[in-house]
């Protein structure tokens, strides 16, 4: 019994095979790339950018750092921190997802922001670089799809540099419970719907609003965070809780 | 998320200069990924401004170290557009600055230097002609309206103070003030005379 719970894990509300998970979000993020952008602005109703400005201001990001904006998507936090490292830094787009990664190399580069951005496939359970080698990380509506957040996190400590610090911006959990509900009926109900007329897709936005559900809340995460090694780990709740941003420092 | 909302409004208007004035950040080029920390003391929030080559970015919640980071109240940053006033005004405690004076009065130097060629702008949709007239009429506007408004402001002081006598000539204010100064001292002197007398 315990050999196969090791062996499966969440995907939204189903119970999958871990080594499926992977390949399931992929599937998801391949359907969704195209107008990731648009359903972002939509669903939120621009909120997430509101979510990510504040994840910036708390990210301490100065010029010459080496940043890795993992799960980066379509580079929304890639693009400031690109600004704010210039020249003489570096910033790192990683994502499991080359569809994602595509669309945003296309949207970087239209914007300009060519010198100081690198794009690398990579899987946040493994991180390929070498250990004390990152001033910053940033994970944003990435780490509820990662397979063992345990092992990320772990992944993401060893590469920061002692100093560095890790951001983690992630649908949570609201306290309330008025919110609570209008929250539920929107994923559950608006939410496909608005993925079908959309991007013709329901099932991904559906995945979406169950694995928000499933993923740890506030106070769990933050134990993971320092499980896995984290100082000083606090969190913000940002939109009554429907988003907090954690963050932890390695010294 | 108002205040971040606001902020990122604030942001884009400051970039909407750095578009429409082209001299605007030349003198930032010299300071630019530099973070001025600002502290508004009437609001209690520090807000960071950093300048990146690009564009300007401004952000609320501030709470990470800057290379300059400045205290003071709203009408004291009204009056940091003369950069000469910077020793002034810390020296009359009106204003608290840490770290590196010269990227202060370098902000200070280029938004004191903001000069926006509105007519020049609006030539694109208007045409010349109609963009001067606008800008003309706009300006005769905002003049008329600061006389208007220092007219009332006139004349309801005067009849605030000398018709209805609801309020004080400020030279009132002053001698009240000094009067209550001495009067406190006097309670003090007091109060520590009857310490003296208590503790015999």
């Amino acid at each position: 019994m315990k050999e196969s719970q090791q062996n499966t894990t969440d995907f939204g509300y189903k119970t999958v095979a871990r080594d499926e998970k992977a390949s399931m979000v992929a599937d998801v993020f391949h359907s969704v790339a195209a107008k990731y952008d648009i359903m972002n602005d939509l669903m939120s109703f621009g909120i997430h950018r509101l979510w990510k400005r504040q994840a910036i201001a708390c990210s301490g990001v100065r010029k010459g750092h080496r940043v890795l904006d993992l799960a980066g998507g379509t580079g929304d936090l890639t693009a400031k921190f690109s600004q704010l490292v210039g020249d003489t830094g570096q910033v790192i787009l990683g994502d499991i997802n080359d569809s994602m990664l595509k669309v945003g190399r296309d949207k970087l580069r239209d914007l300009g922001l060519v010198n100081n951005i690198e794009y690398v496939q990579m899987n946040a359970e493994a991180l390929p670089f070498p250990d004390n080698s990152i001033d910053v990380i940033t994970i944003a509506f990435g780490l509820r799809n990662v397979t063992d957040k345990d092992a990320a996190l772990k992944s993401m400590y060893r590469i920061l540099k002692p100093g560095g610090r890790l951001l983690i911006l992630e649908f949570s959990k609201t306290d309330s419970e008025a919110l609570s509900k209008i929250y539920d009926f929107y994923s559950f109900n608006l939410l496909p719907s608005m993925g079908k007329l959309v991007a013709n897709d329901s099932e991904s936005y559906r995945y979406l609003a169950e694995s928000i559900r499933m993923h740890p809340d506030q106070e769990t995460l933050k134990d993971m965070m320092e499980n896995a090694g984290f100082e000083q780990a606090n969190y913000q709740n940002m939109t009554g809780g429907i988003v907090a941003l954690h963050r932890g420092f390695k010294y | 998320m108002i205040k971040t909302l606001l902020v990122a409004a604030a942001e884009r208007v400051l970039n909407g200069a750095l578009n429409l004035d082209p001299h605007f950040a030349a003198p930032l080029k010299k300071v630019q990924h530099k973070v001025l920390a600002i502290e508004i003391r009437d609001w209690q929030q520090t807000f960071a401004l950093t300048y990146t080559g690009q564009s300007f970015m401004l952000f609320n919640n501030f709470q990470e170290q800057s290379d300059c980071h400045i205290s003071a109240s709203i009408a004291t940053l009204s009056e940091l557009k003369e950069p000469s006033q910077l020793t002034r005004l810390i020296r009359q405690e009106k204003l608290d600055l840490e770290g590196d004076l010269h990227l202060a009065q370098t902000y200070s130097q280029s938004f004191s230097n903001l000069d926006i060629d509105w007519a020049e702008h609006l030539s694109e949709y208007l045409g010349d002609a109609g963009a001067q007239q606008l800008v003309q009429q706009i300006k005769h506007v905002i003049t008329r309206t600061k006389k208007a408004d220092s007219i009332l402001s006139n004349t309801t002081q005067e009849l605030c103070q000398d018709e209805l006598k609801v309020t004080i000539h400020p030279l009132e204010m002053t001698q009240f003030k000094a009067h209550t100064r001495e009067l406190k001292q006097h309670a003090a002197q007091l109060e520590q005379r009857i310490n003296q007398l208590l503790a015999r």
